[in-house]
């Protein structure tokens, strides 16, 4: 392709100031001296005068007024939503540091100080963790129902 | 209050500063989501649809990127979504024929043009027609250069394309809008 073909193919580019700094000004060197693509890079101005100067539509009021009144819900409900989590973690950590907590305890009243040496499993251990794995899967089967059922009800809302 | 504090304020939850932004963006917003679509009631949908989306995702939203070009973003996915749910064909694809009065070049009701307008107007509305019978692809990006004066970097960004193809859709949808108002109004300046 020609140098003018090249230059030609950048006029509406150059319109549109879609063109890096060397580009430009190859296409204003040229312009100088070629006067149809003078004019043609006119004719693409006057376009891109029309496209900028185009009405701009606004929504309804009412739209916009429904439209903050939904994201502020939304908004308030992400902020339940992070507010829960935060509690159900602490309850988590607390319940888990409590299950730690207990177990030595456990293990003093069923064998003494002595039995808190012994590093075996004892009858009393055995049932404290089978009664602890029981209750961890009862909580978290209900804690999962619970938060499927929310994201139910959300979605029904 | 600056973009930058409005934004941060929204992050935690302020309202006063969701209003702020409403109002800064709506127009702008809405012009968006209506060149995409063509049609009022679904830009509206959509517009509700994207300040939803803005308060469930605003928490993500890293201060490092341009707020406008994640706002368009977000804007521009739920419009392409629900495109490719009434229109499943490719967005690529231009609309045939040249419709009768765009929904897209209405004017907010109130306003009346004085006499010396009218030329200006007509012709704003038939630039506005052939703009909507470019492929979305197209439409977009020439929407997004020449109204919302977006740099191309950010119009790469909100499209998530590299700069070549932003060029290219510019310079096609250019090549395309001209050919269009060529054919259909010979002579005419477009000004």
């Amino acid at each position: 392709m020609s140098d003018h073909g090249k230059i030609r193919e950048l006029l509406a580019l150059s319109a549109a100031d879609a063109l890096t700094r060397a580009e430009e000004e190859q296409v204003m060197n040229h312009l100088r001296t070629c006067p149809d693509c003078s004019a043609e890079v006119d004719r693409w101005r006057l376009l891109a005068a029309g496209m900028r100067r185009l009405p701009t539509p606004q929504p309804r009021p009412v739209i916009v007024e429904r439209a903050r009144a939904q994201a502020a819900i939304r908004l308030a409900e992400e902020a339940e939503h992070r507010w829960h989590r935060i509690v159900m973690m602490s309850v988590i950590l607390f319940a888990w540091a409590m299950t730690l907590i207990s177990w030595p305890v456990v293990k003093l009243v069923s064998g003494g100080i002595l039995g808190m040496l012994d590093p075996g499993l004892n009858h009393a251990w055995i049932a404290f963790a089978i009664f602890t794995t029981i209750v961890w899967a009862s909580g978290g089967a209900a804690a999962v129902f619970l938060s499927l059922q929310q994201r139910r009800e959300r979605s029904l809302a | 209050m600056g973009l930058e504090s409005e934004v941060a304020q929204l992050q935690r939850g302020d309202l006063d500063a969701l209003s702020a932004l409403l109002a800064r963006y709506q127009n702008r917003l809405y012009r968006y989501l209506l060149r995409l679509v063509r049609e009022p009631a679904e830009a509206e949908d959509l517009f509700q649809q994207t300040w939803v989306r803005v308060a469930e995702k605003i928490r993500q939203y890293d201060s490092k990127r341009n707020f406008e070009a994640w706002l368009f973003t977000v804007a521009r996915n739920i419009a392409i979504d629900h495109l490719r749910r009434i229109r499943p064909e490719s967005l690529d694809e231009p609309i045939p024929g040249m419709p009768g009065e765009s929904p897209g070049t209405r004017l907010p009701s109130g306003e009346r043009p004085v006499l010396d307008g009218i030329m200006d107007r007509e012709r704003s509305g038939r630039l506005a027609q052939a703009l909507e019978l470019l492929p979305v692809s197209q439409r977009e990006v020439l929407t997004l250069r020449f109204e919302e004066e977006m740099k191309l970097e950010e119009i790469a960004d909100v499209i998530d394309a590299p700069l070549s193809t932003v060029k290219t859709r510019l310079r096609r949808g250019l090549d395309r809008l001209r050919n269009t108002l060529e054919t259909n109004y010979p002579g005419e300046v477009w000004q």
